[in-house]
């Protein structure tokens, strides 16, 4: 009976999920438990000085692996990304079936922007541990960052099971709801956000964000006034004076397109605003001034410029018009 | 330990940032949702442009999917070859889903009879093939449609192949105009259709913007998947002639690329003419492609819009 419970133990340890060691606590080897040590005690300089090349080599299993995953983090926090990726590169050449070796190796890459390299690393994580949560929210940002928004909502949805109380993976996943056009439920998420989060302005402008894509224009103002008594700053009202435009109500629009100008002078979206509001007037003369002043401050090649320029352009056409 | 307290930090990051508040990506949302929500007259009619490229253009649906998700506007369609047949089915109503199931089970003898049989008689027999599944194709998933019964005006373009001319069809059935217009010189039979023999369009139009610009297009978005024959190194007969009408297309196409208005050009040089099984690859660099490009297209767009635009927002105390 003692044997066939422990054939049946030896069983489920070797069935196991390549965490599972974890169950029983640290690594088991006492080769490796010192540097362990002086990793827990954050002591990285002296954990690479440790896992020196001859002590590796009288290394094996669990305790190899583990090296491998305490030099490659350790180097991570010694800000050396590139050793610390061929490390754990190293690492999952030989043990690659391990979920700690591959989400590491993959997060670097995805850290450095390299998400088509990441990619086909988490999802191999995944084959062993399908419910990684740390792998399934770096693939939804990956998949949003490559174009695949309904993709990156079934992967922000099952590491939402796990995150639950994370405020910004809330907000992440209902940025991705708003692109797939979902704004129903980018709603939902985001209120599941704030709930975490009442007085976060980011999520205030983003529900605002959201509530204009549903349709709520006053909402989505009236959000937006909120996240400006949260402080949030010249960016929301510059959006409140756009969205103002948008609703019609010029007169309000120019007003806080005049608030945004005594923060940021020049700020070529308010100008633009205030150059709306000149046309709608009959003032194309004056339009063409604001639109100037706008060409003027804006950086050079951006949008803003070729905006204003493009309208100054019509908005002399109308003024030569008047002159004739 | 300690590794369980940097996978947290690492997930702590915040990925996706609040949205962006600058002045030009408010600027560019704000005129985005004005250009979404004009009357077609005011703004340039976008003509969609998709090129040839065989199982390469099957890219194209990537492209389709960004641009609809984005509700990018697409007034009409024009495409050549793989890019009619993508096109048509577009244009014709098909939904995307749809589309990228039929583009993921392409196979190379989907568009054809191309066998093992049929090559030996092709090259021993000098029997060139039939290209008659692409029109079956066509008419099973739109149910026979002809040219003015799809939800967006479509053309695609063939080639005479008695004359050299090249032949834009606007108007008639469907079917047989597509199926002419995939219709790879040297392995399929030329198609005798309104008096004329009838070869892939490919070889004088690779990327048909004067058939969008017929159409009345006056914004061009164009897909290129033009191949990168230097990488290629023939080795048959059939490989010699993909490799000859991929060095034309490119040719074509780089003169033809100038005239579009803008252009998204997914990566899938590589992938050879008849390479189904990196299909759904090519529509995935199509995804990454286009939504690489996706912010830049709008701004094109906007920017061709606000002459138009300034027309209303002037109101009528403007002009006097």
């Amino acid at each position: 009976m003692k044997r066939a419970s422990l054939c049946a133990l030896t069983l489920l340890l070797a069935a196991g999920p390549a965490r599972a060691w974890r169950l029983w606590g640290e690594p088991s080897d006492r080769k490796i438990r010192p540097v362990q040590e002086l990793s827990d005690a954050r002591k990285p300089a002296e954990v690479l000085a440790a896992l020196t090349p001859q002590f590796m080599q009288t290394l094996r299993g669990t305790d190899l692996r583990q090296a491998y995953v305490l030099m490659g983090d350790n180097l991570t926090i010694l800000r050396r990304p590139d050793q610390a990726l061929s490390t754990y590169q190293l690492g999952v050449s030989l043990f690659p079936k391990n979920v700690d070796l591959l989400t590491r190796q993959a997060g670097l890459l995805h850290d450095a922007g390299l998400n088509e390299q990441a990619k086909p690393l988490f999802l191999k994580a995944l084959q062993f541990e399908p419910q990684h949560f740390g792998a399934h929210k770096a693939l939804a940002e990956i998949e949003m960052s490559l174009g695949f928004p309904d993709r990156a909502a079934e992967h922000y949805e099952i590491a939402l099971e796990v995150l639950e109380k994370r405020a910004d993976v809330w907000r992440d996943y209902a940025e991705v709801l708003l692109s797939l056009g979902d704004s129903k439920t980018a709603l939902l998420a985001i209120e599941r956000a704030l709930a975490l989060e009442p007085s976060s302005k980011d999520l205030l402008v983003l529900k605002a964000f959201i509530l204009r894509v549903a349709g709520d224009h006053a909402g989505a103002v009236n959000c937006l006034d909120l996240a400006l008594a949260q402080g949030a700053g010249a960016g929301a009202r510059r959006a409140k004076a756009l969205w103002l435009l948008e609703a019609g109500r010029r007169e309000d629009a120019a007003s806080e397109a005049e608030k945004v100008l005594a923060e940021a002078p020049g700020d070529a979206a308010a100008l633009w605003v205030l150059a709306r509001g000149h046309l709608a007037a009959g003032r194309p003369g004056k339009a063409v001034e604001a639109l100037t002043l706008a060409a003027g401050s804006a950086k050079r090649d951006s949008f803003s410029l070729r905006a204003a320029t493009a309208l100054r352009a019509k908005a002399r056409e109308l003024q030569e018009l008047r002159l004739r | 330990m300690i590794q369980d307290l940097l996978l947290l930090l690492a997930l702590a990051v915040p990925a996706a940032a609040a949205p962006d508040l600058s002045a030009d990506a408010l600027l560019r949302d704000h005129l985005w949702r004005e250009v979404r929500a004009a009357e077609p007259s005011r703004r340039p009619k976008v003509g969609l442009v998709l090129s040839a490229g065989s199982l390469r253009g099957v890219a194209h649906v990537g492209v389709i999917k960004v641009l609809e998700n984005a509700g990018f506007p697409v007034d009409l369609v024009a495409g050549t070859s793989m890019g009619a047949v993508i096109g048509s089915l577009y244009a014709g109503g098909l939904p995307l889903k749809r589309i990228w199931q039929i583009a993921s089970a392409t196979r190379v003898t989907s568009g054809n009879d191309l066998s093992g049989r049929s090559l030996i008689s092709l090259l021993f027999f000098d029997k060139l093939l039939s290209s008659e599944n692409t029109g079956k194709l066509i008419d099973q998933e739109l149910g026979s449609k002809r040219f003015d019964q799809t939800k967006k005006p479509f053309a695609c373009v063939a080639m005479d192949v008695y004359t050299g001319e090249s032949i834009i069809f606007r108007d008639g059935d469907l079917a047989p105009a597509v199926r002419a217009s995939m219709n790879l010189p040297g392995i399929f039979q030329p198609l005798e259709y309104r008096h004329r023999y009838l070869v892939d369009g490919g070889v004088v139009d690779y990327i048909p913007i004067d058939a969008a610009r017929l159409l009345g297009a006056e914004w061009t978005l164009a897909s290129v998947t033009e191949a990168d024959y230097t990488v290629a190194r023939p080795k048959s007969v059939l490989d010699a002639l993909e490799q000859v009408i991929d060095i034309r297309g490119a040719y074509l196409s780089r003169e033809q690329r100038a005239n579009a208005d803008f252009l998204i050009e997914p990566p899938v040089g590589d992938i050879g003419m008849l390479d189904a099984k990196r299909a759904t690859e090519a529509m995935e660099k199509g995804v990454v492609s286009a939504s690489k490009r996706l912010q830049a297209a709008e701004e094109s767009l906007i920017l061709a819009s606000i002459p138009r635009l300034a027309g209303a927002w002037a109101g009528p105390e403007a002009a006097r």
